[in-house]
């Protein structure tokens, strides 16, 4: 369809017009959250939809990227982009360390691995009250410092709107940089090892290896979100990382189809945007998540993007003679 | 046709002692076995002899109870399987296993991972080295599936392909990560006579190009045909080891085949 | 030291509680090799059952435990028949698993809309009674839970080892293909075993009602738990099972007692995970070599 440059600037004309459509705070509100749920879905999508392998434990690195970037802000002093960089590494560490330990897991095990992961970082934030203040949370988090860029106005995030720039430009980033990532012979190598563990060692594709690396890159995605969650919300509370998360991020990642790297971002704003649209069902929310989920899963498992290519296939058989 | 001796040519492969078990049942006892380099070295007995789990054990799926595995004077016996590739040691399945959502193409592409030489930032920015090397790779494994046959088929689904056509694809695919030990395992199971002797033809050229190849096989009068040298398993156990004129002659090996050829 | 006794006997009630759960999770697990994610939300559905059964109907405790068993068997069947039927043709390992946590999402946040998050007072009328047990103490109602549990695990294990549905089961269980070659219909019997498992399921939310918060999250506390007994003991494991199942138990109530409460999931899964580092086939299951 389009060429890739064209829908590389397709997305960021859009995301350059995105908050002068929508100048109302309650908006520009969904939007961010858009752009942090693209983050993660995306991010989940590379371990699941290349790397084959169900990891349940997102939710955990989101968190473990809020925590460590504010602690290390208003503890400790650091400026925000020198926590954001290490807080992105400690998530891909946290990452790291998931997947060697689930490196001889296959499928279910590590599915349960990694939801016991989870499990745990949420009680160590829930209980570990002398670092993260437990349930109470961490209050006054300040949003990313003020860029002063010669000749241009000072751009401050308080203002919703270069927050949205902020946020959905890593996004775009990110997306960015797997994507090149999955077009290369890494993205084969993981398709492999995905299609058939076995068969990729047989030609010598070291498995565990690349999952760990799919593993790290794939959560420090979501630290990255973490820290700009965190930035954006001001208020950090456990509650936002527990296990439920994960499975909503697995609800985009999978409504959105797991064979592409664009079907989670359509996914993932899919399923931000339409709750706030019905806005009459809200603690309905969820219950309309795990619907769409089961669902796709029994009757279009690949989800958006293979409804998208049926309805293709489709046209062009009509427009044939 | 044999080798004049096997002495002149130094062993590529070797393997002493092999033994394996699984809670109790014997599968490999004592196995050793020595491949010439450059020749087409045949492991042949009943269903059920040991062939298929000989097999692991030289590529590593299995690690051994006792014995040696040594591959161009390098002790492999510890290695894990995929790293025995980087060696030079590859093989195919008797069930065949190929990346069956993925095109013919694609399954041969996944072989050349391991010898990709990119710098590792080109991963993100492809660069000049990222863009020849996926040319070189396109290039190469389209002449691979062509000498295989299936050039036309490129862009099928592997799923989608016939029997025959998937044991080729499997044979391209391993040809791709550039090894100098072939080994296959019952390629000949499930082909009708053209296409094993297409299969016998391709494997002869192969090894007039100095490939190593190992043939595990319980069909007798395939192996016959090619195979310079020949093992012959039956419980586990090695009966017999030498040229393959010798092996029909021999007495237990007869016995073991119950006086004849295998099915 | 009577401390030491009384979590001993917290634990063994707790323990029987998540053996039974979990006995579900590895039954399914055995005849199909799946994980069934809402397996939780039907101990919940069952505690809620019980809970409306005797409190809005007025039925007595021990009916509520058989209403229960009943709703939970045909939950089970609705999801065999629903999800993990249909979805068996695609031989995908991760689709059925996914969708059950679609449903799991699904029930529990439809139960939360329902039922409203305030935690309901589930007592039964034995609650109260306590009894002297050498230096412990202990109520009416653990009795009737280690009663009930270890009745219905030794009735389960006979079935399994001597009935010939049971052994028609292990048969499925260890290659289905075979079985069906010997005039067992394996889908049958994994519609039974689906029925079995969410019964003692929902049979387990009717005891554990009274001893839990009795939310709609009130299965998710416990499946975890379970996914880790399960994995602790074998997948597929019965003897295992058993065995994890009450180990986890104590583990629970004593590290409610020295540690504090806070920790059990830590605890359990720290457990868990150093569990997989280790053995990942479980504490009593034999090692397999993948058959290529």
């Amino acid at each position: 369809m389009l060429s890739r440059r064209a829908a590389y600037l397709c997305a960021t004309l859009t995301i350059a017009v995105l908050p002068l459509v929508f100048p109302d705070a309650y908006w520009r509100t969904n939007l961010i959250v858009c752009a942090l749920n693209v983050m993660l879905a995306i991010g989940l999508d590379f371990v699941l939809g290349y790397a084959g392998q169900l990891n349940l434990g997102q939710s955990a690195f989101y968190g473990l990227g809020a925590y460590a970037s504010t602690l290390l802000i208003m503890r400790l002093g650091l400026p925000f982009w020198v926590a954001f960089a290490a807080a992105v590494a400690f998530a891909g560490l946290a990452g790291i360390v998931l997947a060697l330990f689930a490196m001889r897991l296959r499928g279910h095990y590590l599915a349960i691995a990694s939801l016991g992961f989870a499990v745990i970082t949420y009680q160590i934030l829930l209980n570990w009250i002398s670092l993260t203040q437990g349930p109470l949370g961490i209050y006054a988090i300040p949003p990313p410092p003020t860029l002063a860029l010669p000749g241009l106005p000072p751009i401050g995030f308080r203002n919703l709107a270069n927050l949205f720039y902020l946020v959905a430009g890593f996004a775009l980033l990110s997306y960015l940089l797997l994507d090149q990532l999955i077009r290369s012979p890494i993205g084969e190598t993981l398709t492999a090892i995905r299609e058939d563990e076995v068969s990729a060692a047989a030609l010598g594709i070291n498995c565990a290896a690349w999952k760990v690396f799919a593993f790290g890159v794939g959560s420090a995605v979501a630290g990255a979100a973490g820290c700009f969650y965190a930035a954006f919300v001001g208020t950090l509370v456990p509650d936002a990382f527990f296990i439920t998360e994960s499975f909503t991020i697995l609800a985009m990642v999978v409504v959105g189809g797991t064979g592409t790297l664009i079907g989670p971002v359509w996914g993932a704003i899919l399923l931000t945007v339409l709750p706030e649209l019905l806005r009459g069902i809200g603690d309905l929310r969820l219950v309309v998540y795990g619907v769409a989920l089961t669902l796709v899963v029994l009757f279009i498992p690949g989800g958006l993007a293979q409804a998208a290519r049926l309805a293709l296939a489709r046209l062009r058989r009509a427009e044939a003679p | 046709m044999t080798i004049a001796s096997d002495h002149a040519h130094s062993a590529l492969l070797r393997a002493e002692g092999l033994c394996k078990s699984f809670g109790g049942v014997q599968a490999v006892r004592d196995v050793s076995l020595a491949v010439p380099a450059g020749a087409i070295f045949a492991v042949i007995g009943p269903n059920g002899a040991g062939k298929s789990t000989l097999l692991n054990l030289l590529s590593g799926v299995y690690r051994p109870d006792a014995g040696t595995v040594v591959f161009a004077g390098t002790h492999l016996t510890g290695t894990p399987a995929h790293r025995r590739v980087r060696h030079g040691m590859v093989r195919t399945f008797q069930k065949i296993r190929l990346f069956k959502h993925l095109s013919a193409l694609d399954n041969v592409l996944a072989g050349f991972h391991i010898h990709a030489a990119i710098p590792a930032w080109q991963y993100v920015i492809h660069g000049p080295a990222f863009r020849q090397n996926h040319a070189r790779c396109r290039e190469e494994a389209v002449r691979l599936l062509t000498f295989m046959g299936l050039e036309r088929r490129a862009q099928v689904e592997a799923g989608s392909l016939s029997y025959g056509e998937r044991r080729m694809l499997e044979i391209a695919r391993a040809l791709a990560t550039a090894p100098r030990l072939l080994m296959v395992d019952e390629p000949a199971a499930g082909l009708n006579a053209a296409e094993v002797e297409v299969l016998l033809e391709r494997l002869q050229m192969l090894r007039r190009n100095g490939l190593t190849i190992v043939v595990v096989e319980h069909n007798m009068e395939l192996v016959m045909t090619i195979a310079d040298r020949v093992l012959v398993l039956d419980y586990g156990q090695q009966l017999f080891e030498g040229a393959p004129a010798e092996v029909q002659a021999h007495p237990r090996v007869i016995a073991a085949y119950l006086g004849g050829q295998a099915a | 030291m009577t401390v030491v006794l009384q979590q001993g006997i917290n634990g063994i009630v707790l323990g029987s509680l998540y053996v039974l759960v979990a006995l579900g999770l590895t039954l399914v697990y055995g005849v199909l090799v799946q994980i069934n994610f809402a397996h939780a939300d039907i101990v919940t559905l069952g505690a809620f059952s019980a809970y409306f059964f005797m409190h809005g109907l007025g039925g007595g405790y021990i009916p509520s435990i058989a209403v229960a068993l009943l709703v939970g068997g045909i939950l089970g069947w609705l999801m065999n028949a629903a999800i993990f039927a249909p979805l068996r043709e695609k031989g995908s390992e991760l689709l059925p698993l996914i969708a059950t946590i679609g449903v799991s999402v699904m029930m529990e946040n439809a139960m939360l809309a329902w039922f409203g998050p305030i935690p309901y007072a589930f007592d039964s009328p034995y609650s109260n009674h306590v009894m002297r047990l050498g230096g412990t103490f202990i109520t009416l109602q653990n009795a009737l839970i280690i009663a009930v549990s270890a009745a219905t695990i030794a009735l389960l294990y006979a079935f399994m080892k001597f009935t010939f549905l049971g052994k028609a089961l292990r048969a499925v269980a260890q290659d289905r293909e075979t079985a069906g070659l010997m005039g067992i219909n394996p889908n049958q019997l994994v519609m039974l075993t689906f029925v079995i498992a969410s019964a003692l399921a929902g049979m387990a939310g009717a005891m554990l009602g009274p001893v839990l918060v009795l939310t709609p999250f009130a299965g998710t506390s416990v499946i975890v738990k379970a996914f880790a007994i399960v994995i602790i003991g074998g997948f597929g494991n019965v003897e295992g099972t058993i065995l994890a199942g009450l180990v986890v138990g104590l583990i629970e109530s004593y590290t409610t007692q020295y540690l504090g409460p806070g920790m059990i999931d830590i605890v359990v899964f720290v457990l868990l995970l150093l569990m997989l580092a280790v053995r990942p086939t479980g504490l009593i299951a034999e090692r397999r070599e993948e058959n290529v």
